[in-house]
């Protein structure tokens, strides 16, 4: 069911989210999560160990130490429901693979207030991820930006 | 492989999807938002969805992906910038689609930048953006 609604934030609250870093850590892709998550895109497992880029979405976000409802929570999102995607920017300089370990690092970007054209509030949070190989390499750069609307729903 | 600026990118159709596979990728991304997976939670917004789940926004993304990779070969991603200007929805027939905007070199390598959006028959473009990919070995540039 929907969530309870909790009350807006001040702007203050949102832009001093800028600079937050998350823990970071590690992640390492099994063979029977990119088994699965590949299958959930309807495509064939690709060759060779490498995992489906859509991987790119929760690698960062776990490997970095959070969670979808951490950055949830962050916003003070006022529910589950409340929060829009603006855009997902995924850079990729090493194609990823099975049964690697790669170190991960978060943190928030940006944060700021905006209206959009029906002057309806919203705060645009962006976080960046990056992941490096085990030789440290830069393998990828995820950039997530995010709108909390407040009052829309 | 022929390419010039403007060529199509073969596409890629999703014929259903699945609200099934919905529910295994909000478990294995951890989301707890219930709009994956809870129709009643969907039908309760103001949206007019009806109850029909609402697809993950990376899993939208992964049907570009999907293209991009049976056509570029299975490393040939470099980046991708998506939006999403509209939900998609458990059930539906969806087709990514895309065309080759610049053809460039870079360091030695030859990079096709695409536009690309995945499209519903009556709805139109439900996610937009733009992607990188590095050219196969045989592809050969045409002006």
């Amino acid at each position: 069911m929907v969530g309870n609604r909790k009350p807006i934030p001040s702007e203050a609250d949102i832009t001093r989210l800028t600079g937050h870093s998350f823990p970071g850590g590690f992640y390492t892709v099994a063979h029977w999560e990119n088994f699965l998550l590949t299958e959930c895109t309807g495509a064939a497992l690709l060759p060779e160990g490498l995992v489906h880029p859509v991987a790119l979405f929760h690698i960062p976000i776990i490997g970095a130490g959070t969670s979808i409802a951490e950055m949830f929570a962050l916003g003070q999102a006022e529910s589950d429901l409340s929060i829009m995607i603006e855009s997902y920017d995924w850079e990729i300089f090493v194609a990823l693979r099975e049964e690697i370990r790669y170190a991960i690092n978060g943190s928030i970007t940006g944060a700021k207030r905006c209206r959009n054209e029906q002057g309806n509030l919203y705060d645009r949070i962006q976080f960046c991820f990056e992941l490096h190989t085990p030789d440290d390499g830069l393998a990828a750069r995820v950039t997530i930006t995010w709108h909390y609307t407040r009052n829309m729903l | 492989m022929k390419l010039a600026v403007g060529n199509n990118i073969p596409e890629w159709e999703m014929a259903s999807v699945s609200p099934e596979r919905m529910r295994t990728m909000a478990a294995i991304l951890r989301d707890p938002n219930p709009l994956h997976w809870d129709r009643d939670a969907v039908d309760a917004l103001p949206l007019g969805l009806g109850k029909r789940t609402i697809n993950q926004g990376p899993l939208g993304l992964s049907y570009i992906i999907n293209m991009l990779q049976a056509w570029g070969g299975p490393d040939c991603l470099r980046r991708i910038v998506m939006r999403f200007p509209q939900v998609v929805l458990d059930g539906e027939r969806v087709v990514a689609r895309g065309e080759i905007s610049v053809l460039r070199e870079e360091q030695g390598v030859w990079l096709a930048d695409c536009s690309i959006r995945l499209e519903h028959d009556d709805r139109g473009v439900l996610l937009e953006g733009t992607a990188t990919i590095v050219l196969p070995e045989n592809a050969i540039l045409i002006d």
